[in-house]
């Protein structure tokens, strides 16, 4: 018996190991990542008004970016100035829309709403940190003035942009 | 205990049916090369769709002034399924190379998308 132990001990170690360390590789690139968060809902507080405002019935558009590199894109935010889809409207529609970070994955960008630039329909900002940014847009359309918006499905777009610096 | 169990439960049905689409275009700084044929250079973006709401994103290569130049790809509108990877190369004049800053993808919506994406890639 213990002839037969002092055999298994030496040979133990020319047995062969099957376990082998297998490798996970990946690569991490820089990116932008634009994530549709929330999608918007027009509320119709007025018969002539449709707005994606809370106070208004509404649900805000929320639109999250992921930025893996400090400093390399800029957002730009864009609020509709036209309905994509909708019943035929026999007169105008005026358009307001703002733009705002509703929300940070880091205590550094907190400064990112004071550094907005607007212009136009468009609010753009300065993603100088690494991480994640929400942005929520209110739309609001009046039609004619006064007039009552026709029965139907409204639908707006809110454009997204991740530029590369 | 009860209590949490049921905030917890809320919170996971709140996570699901929230839906989360993405749009993601890599890498952020293409470089262009030599491409198999002469006169012509040729660089190659990844873009991954985890939109339902888009099916196609749409290929443009622009100067620093946003003004469109001519390019060759696959597709111009490319087709994407849902979670769909997609590497593609862009052939672009050694005329007009130096003009090249930006190249873009632009979801193009199904009806009833309300959030249009736009990302776009920089060469320096």
């Amino acid at each position: 018996m213990k002839k037969l132990l002092i055999v298994s001990l030496l040979l133990a170690p020319h047995i062969p190991a099957f376990a082998e360390e297998t490798p996970i590789s990946g690569l991490v690139q820089t990116r932008c990542l634009i994530t549709t968060d929330t999608n918007g809902v027009f509320g119709n507080p007025l018969p002539s008004k449709l707005s994606t405002a809370s106070a208004d019935g509404g649900v805000v558009p929320i639109v999250r970016y992921d930025v893996t590199l400090a400093d390399a894109y800029v957002a730009k935010v864009t609020t509709p100035t036209a309905f994509s889809s909708s019943p035929s409207l026999t007169d105008s529609v005026a358009w307001t829309g703002t733009t705002a970070v509703s929300k940070t994955s880091d205590a550094g960008m907190s400064g990112y709403e004071a550094a907005k630039v607007t212009y136009g329909y468009t609010t753009q900002f300065d993603l100088t940190i690494a991480g994640s940014t929400w942005f929520s847009s209110t739309a609001t359309a009046v039609y004619g003035g006064t007039k009552s918006f026709p029965g139907g499905s409204y639908t707006a777009i809110v454009v997204a942009e991740c530029i590369a610096k | 205990m009860l209590n949490s169990i049921r905030v917890l439960l809320s919170l996971i049905v709140i996570t699901l049916s929230t839906p989360v689409y993405s749009h993601e275009m890599t890498p952020t700084y293409p470089t262009f090369s030599k491409s198999f044929m002469a006169g012509i250079s040729v660089t190659t973006l990844n873009i991954f769709n985890k939109r339902k709401d888009v099916s196609f994103y749409e290929i443009g290569v622009f100067t620093k002034e946003w003004k469109p130049i001519p390019f060759v790809s696959e597709y111009t509108v490319i087709p994407m399924k849902y979670l769909d990877t997609v590497s593609f190369d862009v052939y672009v004049s050694n005329l007009s190379l130096s003009s090249v800053e930006y190249i873009c993808s632009v979801s193009q919506l199904k009806v009833g998308a309300t959030v249009s994406s736009k990302i776009c890639s920089r060469v320096k």
